[in-house]
């Protein structure tokens, strides 16, 4: 977080406050127009994952003050001012300052400023949201666990019986690859679709397929065993990115206040890692996940994911890879008393593979098992919640 | 030939959108059957059904197709949607159905709301409403106000079918005041008596019922019932003896079998649908119907 940054976060942080006292002037039975709250997640780690947003002990996770609504007929728009520990240090960023078009025809919108790209399934999701402690490996090996970055999106909804949606979005990528070769123009650009409907009264899908054009190509960090990696951005990226994601949902009669199970699958492919990788190398991830809600307040869940990399180093000018592998098995149990709480407690086993020439491991610290005790709480308003 | 002129037809017919039926996105049955009656042929997908909580639906895709399409919705409003219609209406870029618009109906805003939240709300108060109970259409005089807007709405959006839709409310006006009259005279047997109820879900069907409702299964308004507060209820239900314990078909019954076992009366558990069945004209005419019979029977 740099200084110059420093007084658009304040600005930003006393809008909201000044919206928040003022929330409560509602229309009188209608929808607030505008809305703010606070989400704080925190959580006590028994070990730090590899590639992990967690540390040991007791940190402060992804947390927000965010304020939303409508500016007029024509245009609607988001804050939010995320904050976290590292280190035992708090750390901010502008993670939303967004306007969005509401009146345009045919289906069709568009949305400029600092947005979380909509490829994936989970990542314009908000990460206190998750069902696990912790993103799925393909977020945080290839994404940088949530990527949002400066830029414009045009969306169209087909006027189609089951729900089909084109998307196109360009971005300059600084927040996907920070440290980008000279050479690189400072795009990134993604295509990306979604589509899905009801299966009778109790189940329901959803599918996307997206594609990252990347042409900031990451520089080569010099190879040092000891060096502590700690980055928002994509620690593994390449040229083009290739996910899908299937999210399948039940509920008996459709009513998932007392029981609902939610499956979610989703793999990516990177390649074109950079000028010195093989074409046919790739960086690869997959994650699956399983949640039942059991009784109105209760959910168990299961998650296994893995990431398979070609890791670039620079061993004095020499550019070398490392393949290595990340491995991780999940199981969780949530107790959601109201929308405004959660209390999780998890389990995560995580196992590496793999070295580089010289025979050091491309991952050198996996957590092998791992504890996490976790509770969010929301004040103020929490907003619709998406699919 | 045929075929090709038949087909070329019927697209200029798609093209022309007067020709096309009116397609309208209803968020809770009630408000369908409502629409039906007033204006018959229009096309209603609805949200929603009686087996689900309103307040926990989710933003299924289909949902944000079925409002993509749509020319004209119709919600409560008052935030039983909050957690979901926003979604959708961020997500479909349908700029009729947005809020504000005259083709976005909200019933709420016709009506008075009984049991606003006073006070602070923090993450403990629960699923609460500042605007107050959102679960109005329980009451069939409110009912009769929302048509009325509603009429009214659909009149000034489509002048050519308000002389239609004018007809149709007096009939449906007519019909439910003389139901109302019928039902009021059978409620006279429950002045007064007591009732445990879960949800603030017939929140107006109690006092025009006359039933006093003196517990609620519920600690605090969404949350699920727990051991300790469902002793305290035993506890009441002993001081204050209830015709039976009525609760919702979407509610999770477990809590609610168990009171009514714990306090010897299991046959005075009355589970019931907390909105019309179905989304038929006359569906809110049944629901009642129903509801008076087997409230009324549950006292005997």
């Amino acid at each position: 977080m740099s200084h110059s940054n420093f007084s658009l976060l304040s600005g930003i942080a006393v809008t909201l406050l000044s919206t928040m006292a003022s929330s409560h002037a509602q229309t009188p039975a209608g929808t607030a127009n505008w809305q703010a709250g606070v989400v704080l997640d925190g959580a006590v780690t028994s070990k730090g994952l590899e590639l992990g947003a967690r540390d040991k002990g007791l940190g402060l996770g992804h947390s927000d003050l965010m304020v939303r609504g409508a500016f007029n007929e024509h245009f609607s728009g988001e804050a939010v001012l995320g904050f976290h520990t590292q280190d035992k240090k708090l750390e901010q960023h502008v993670e939303n300052a967004w306007v969005q078009t509401r009146s345009l025809p045919h289906g069709l919108q568009v949305r400029a400023g600092r947005f979380a790209s909509q490829i994936g399934y989970l990542n314009e999701l908000h990460p206190h949201a998750d069902d696990f402690t912790e993103r799925p490996l393909l977020y945080r090996g290839l994404l940088g666990g949530h990527w949002y970055d400066d830029g414009v999106r045009l969306n169209w909804t087909a006027p189609t019986p089951f729900y089909l949606r084109f998307g196109a979005e360009v971005f300059s990528g600084k927040k996907l690859v920070r440290e980008a070769t000279p050479d690189s123009t400072s795009l990134v650009s993604t295509l990306n679709m979604k589509m899905g409907n009801d299966i009778g009264p109790s189940s329901s899908w959803q599918w996307g397929l997206s594609h990252v054009q990347n042409k900031r190509e990451a520089e080569v960090e010099v190879h040092d065993p000891a060096a502590e990696a700690h980055s928002h951005s994509a620690s593994f990226s390449g040229k083009r990115m290739w996910i899908s994601d299937l999210v399948w949902k039940w509920a008996p009669e459709g009513n998932n206040r007392n029981q609902q199970v939610r499956l979610n699958w989703e793999y990516a492919q990177v390649s074109g890692i950079n000028r010195y990788a093989d074409s046919t190398m790739r960086h690869r991830a997959s994650s699956l996940g399983a949640v039942w809600k059991f009784t109105p307040a209760w959910e168990v869940g299961v998650r296994t994911d893995w990431l398979r990399v070609a890791k670039p180093e620079d061993h004095s000018g020499t550019i070398e890879f490392g393949n290595g592998r990340l491995t991780e098995n999940a199981i969780m149990l949530a107790y959601k008393p109201s929308h405004m709480q959660t209390l999780r407690l998890q389990l995560t086993q995580q196992r590496a593979s793999g070295a580089n020439d010289d025979g050091e491991p491309v991952f050198a610290k996996p957590a092998g098992r791992s504890i996490q005790l976790q509770y969010v709480i929301a004040f103020g308003a929490h907003g619709a919640h998406s699919y | 030939m045929r075929i090709l002129t038949k087909a070329f037809l019927a697209l200029c017919v798609a093209a022309t959108g007067q020709a096309q039926a009116i397609t309208v996105f209803a968020c809770e049955p009630e408000w369908a059957s409502l629409t039906r009656t007033l204006l018959p042929e229009v096309s209603v997908r609805t949200a929603t059904t009686h087996l689900q909580d309103p307040h926990h639906i989710e933003a299924r895709p289909s949902l944000i197709a079925q409002i993509r399409g749509a020319d004209f919705a119709i919600c409560t409003g008052a935030e039983l949607e909050a957690a979901w219609l926003p979604m959708l209406q961020a997500r479909a870029g349908n700029p009729k159905v947005q809020n504000g618009q005259p083709s976005m109906f909200f019933a709420a805003q016709h009506v008075e709301l009984i049991d606003p939240f006073k006070g602070t709300i923090t993450p403990f108060s629960g699923d609460v409403h500042v605007n107050g109970n959102p679960h109005f259409h329980t009451d069939p005089r409110r009912v009769l106000q929302v048509a009325k807007a509603l009429a009214t709405r659909l009149g000034s959006l489509y002048p050519e079918k308000k002389p239609l839709v004018d007809q149709n409310l007096a009939n449906f006006e007519s019909e439910l005041q003389a139901k109302i009259a019928i039902w009021e005279k059978q409620l006279q047997a429950l002045k007064g008596r007591s009732v445990i109820t879960q949800h603030a879900s017939f929140g107006y069907l109690w006092p025009w019922l006359g039933l006093k409702p003196v517990a609620d299964l519920e600690p605090k308004p969404g949350m699920p019932p727990t051991a300790a507060h469902l002793e305290k209820v035993l506890a009441i239900s002993k001081t204050q003896p209830p015709i039976g314990i009525i609760i919702a078909q979407h509610h999770d019954p477990k809590p609610a079998r168990w009171l009514a076992g714990s306090m010897g009366m299991p046959s005075k558990l009355l589970i019931i649908p907390a909105t019309v069945t179905d989304d038929q004209p006359g569906a809110i005419t049944r629901w009642f119907d129903q509801l008076v019979t087997q409230v009324t029977g549950l006292a005997k």
